[in-house]
C-alpha cells in the first residue's frame, strides 16, 4: 500500500492544479481556487470541487455516491466520492474510511458487520487484473486512513440487466437467460477465486454485480463488508450467490405478492417448504411457478429453500451444479 | 500397565466436553456430571474454543488482542467453574483437565475434532443450541458439523432440557 510522507503532496500549486484540470474540464467548470485536502478523516466536509491529494496524485471531487437498493432513497454516502483523476482525466470512485459497525438484518436474522478498509484494500491487491472484479488501489492519506481509489465502471447492475418485468417470463427465460447464466457462472468462478484465497466478498447482492458496458463482463464491486465469526465463513457469500441466481432465473424476485397479483392460480400450490430459507416472502422453488425451468436448475434453488435438508458447504459444489444446470438450460 | 497383583489396569474412558459461556454448554457439562460423575474409570477434558473474530473486525491488531485476552479471561473462569462441578459430581481432581484454544479463522468444530484426536477421547459432548433452520443455514451449527465429521468417537448432543440437574 502506498504511504504518503510529510505534507502529502509536493509540487502542486493552485496554478498547476488549474492547468491539470483544464486538460479535462471545460473552462467554465474549473473553480478559481481549490481547497486541497490530504487528510480525509473528516470526509463529510470534503465537497464538490475540492481536490484530494493522495500519493501526490490530485483528484477533483465531483459528488457523493448514493446508497444502493437497501439504503434510503437517494441518501448520499459521504464517504464515497466520485472524482476525476487530474493526472489522466479518468473517472474514479474514492472510498474514504468510515468505521461503521452495525447489525445487518438478513430476513429475520441480525448479523454483526463492519466496514473494513483493510479487507477491501487486501482484496483489491488480490484481484488486480481479474476481469470479474472492480479494480483500483489502496493508498494511505496523511492521517494513515486507508483510502481506496477505484476505477469507475460504466454499466448496469445485475438488478437492471436481468430484469424481466416487461416481457413474458417464458420468452425471457428462453432468449436472454441462457447468456445471462453463462456470464453469471463466470462471476461465480470469480467468487470461488476469492474463497480459494481464503477471502470473502462479504456483501454479495445484485447491485454489487455490474455488467461492464465496455467489456460486457460481470464485475463484483464493494468488498469492504466483514462479518463476525461463523462456522463456515463462506456461507454468506453462498447465500448471496443463490439469491442472485434465483433473481436472474425469475427475472426479478418472485414474491408472494407477485404471485397474488399476477399469478393467483399458482399461489395455492406453494407450500411453506417452497419459500426462501431466509427471506420468507420469496419463492425459492421457482419450478412450481415456471414449470419449464429445468430440474437441474431448480434443484439448486431448493438448496436455498425452507424445505432443504442439504446446504452447499462451498462454492465448488454450487459451481458444479450450476455448470450442469447451464447444460440443461441450453438443451431446453 | 499392571497393578501390584499383575492384573492389567483398565484404561480410563476419556470424555471431552466442549463448552462456551452459553446455557446449552452448561447443560452438556451438567449432563456429564449427572450421568457419570462418581463412577470409576472415566477421565474428562473440558475444552473451550475461543472463536476469535477476524482482524478485519477491529481497527488494529492491538484491539483484537485485547478482545481475545478479555474473552480468554472470562472463559478461564467458566472452565474453572465447570471443573469444580465435575469434582463435586465425583470425578477425581487428577482426572479432569481443562483446555482453552483460540481458533484463528477456523471452524470451531474442526478445532474440537483436532483436540479430540489429540487426547483420544471416545466421546465428545456438546450442548444443542436449538437454533432455527434459518439460523443454522446462515451461522452454521457446531453440533451438526461434529456429528457429520467425527471419526472413531461418539458425539453426544445434549438437549438443554434433558432432565439432568
Amino acid at each position: 500500500m502506498k504511504k504518503i510522507a510529510g505534507s502529502g503532496y509536493v509540487g502542486h500549486t493552485q496554478q498547476s492544479l488549474r492547468d491539470l484540470a483544464s486538460q479535462w474540464l471545460e473552462p467554465s467548470r474549473i473553480p478559481k481556487k481549490f481547497r486541497i485536502i490530504t487528510d480525509t478523516s473528516e470526509f463529510i466536509r470534503i465537497d464538490y470541487d475540492d481536490i484530494v491529494i493522495l500519493d501526490n496524485s490530485p483528484f477533483l471531487i465531483r459528488h457523493n455516491q448514493k446508497e444502493g437498493r437497501f439504503g434510503m432513497d437517494d441518501q448520499p454516502k459521504f464517504w464515497v466520492k466520485s472524482a476525476i483523476d487530474l493526472s489522466d482525466g479518468s473517472k474514479k470512485i474514492i472510498k474514504l474510511v468510515f468505521h461503521e459497525r452495525f447489525q445487518a438484518r438478513i430476513g429475520d436474522l441480525l448479523i454483526d458487520c463492519v466496514r473494513s478498509p483493510l479487507k477491501e484494500a487486501r482484496i483489491l491487491d488480490l484481484v488486480q487484473g481479474h476481469v470479474n472484479f472492480m479494480h483500483g488501489y489502496p493508498v494511505q492519506d496523511t492521517a494513515s486512513n486507508i483510502v481506496r481509489v477505484i476505477d469507475f465502471i460504466p454499466g448496469q447492475t445485475m438488478a437492471d440487466y436481468a430484469f424481466a418485468d416487461v416481457i413474458k417470463h417464458e420468452e425471457y427465460f428462453a432468449t436472454s437467460f441462457p447468456a445471462i447464466l453463462r456470464e453469471y457462472i463466470e462471476a461465480v468462478m470469480a467468487i470461488l477465486f476469492l474463497h480459494r484465497h481464503n477471502e470473502i466478498h462479504g456483501d454479495i447482492r445484485r447491485d454489487h454485480l455490474l455488467r461492464d458496458a465496455t467489456t460486457n463482463r460481470l464485475r463484483w464491486i464493494d468488498f469492504d463488508f466483514a462479518h463476525g465469526p461463523n462456522e463456515n465463513k463462506f456461507v454468506h457469500d453462498l447465500f448471496g450467490l443463490g439469491n442472485i441466481l434465483m433473481y436472474i432465473a425469475g427475472g426479478r424476485d418472485i414474491t408472494i405478492q407477485v404471485l397474488n397479483d399476477e399469478m393467483p392460480h399458482v399461489r395455492s400450490s406453494i407450500a411453506e417448504d417452497d419459500f426462501n430459507i431466509i427471506f420468507h416472502n420469496r419463492i425459492a422453488n421457482l419450478g412450481k411457478v415456471f414449470p419449464y425451468i429445468p430440474e437441474a436448475l431448480n434443484r439448486i434453488f431448493l438448496h436455498f429453500s425452507m424445505g432443504t435438508t442439504f446446504y452447499y458447504d462451498n462454492t465448488e459444489e454450487l459451481l458444479d451444479d450450476l455448470i450442469r444446470a447451464a447444460d440443461a438450460v441450453n438443451r431446453a | 500397565m499392571e497393578n501390584h497383583k499383575g492384573v492389567p489396569k483398565l484404561k480410563d474412558k476419556h470424555i471431552m466436553i466442549a463448552v462456551d459461556e452459553s446455557e446449552n454448554a452448561k447443560a452438556a457439562l451438567l449432563f456429564v456430571a449427572g450421568f457419570i460423575g462418581g463412577f470409576r474409570g472415566f477421565r474428562a477434558t473440558i475444552l473451550s474454543v475461543l472463536a476469535a473474530p477476524d482482524i478485519d473486525l477491529f481497527d488494529s491488531d492491538g484491539e483484537r488482542q485485547k478482545w481475545i485476552a478479555d474473552k480468554r479471561e472470562s472463559l478461564l473462569v467458566v472452565l474453572e467453574r465447570y471443573r469444580q462441578i465435575l469434582i463435586q459430581s465425583g470425578f477425581p481432581k487428577t482426572k479432569i483437565r481443562t483446555e482453552l484454544v483460540v481458533s484463528d479463522d477456523r471452524p470451531v468444530s474442526s478445532v474440537i475434532l483436532e483436540k479430540q484426536k489429540e487426547v483420544c477421547s471416545c466421546a465428545l459432548v456438546v450442548g444443542r443450541r436449538g437454533i432455527s433452520k434459518s439460523e443454522e443455514f446462515l451461522f452454521g451449527s457446531v453440533s451438526n458439523a461434529l456429528v457429520h465429521s467425527a471419526n472413531n468417537c461418539s458425539v453426544w448432543v445434549i438437549e438443554p432440557t434433558c432432565g439432568i440437574e
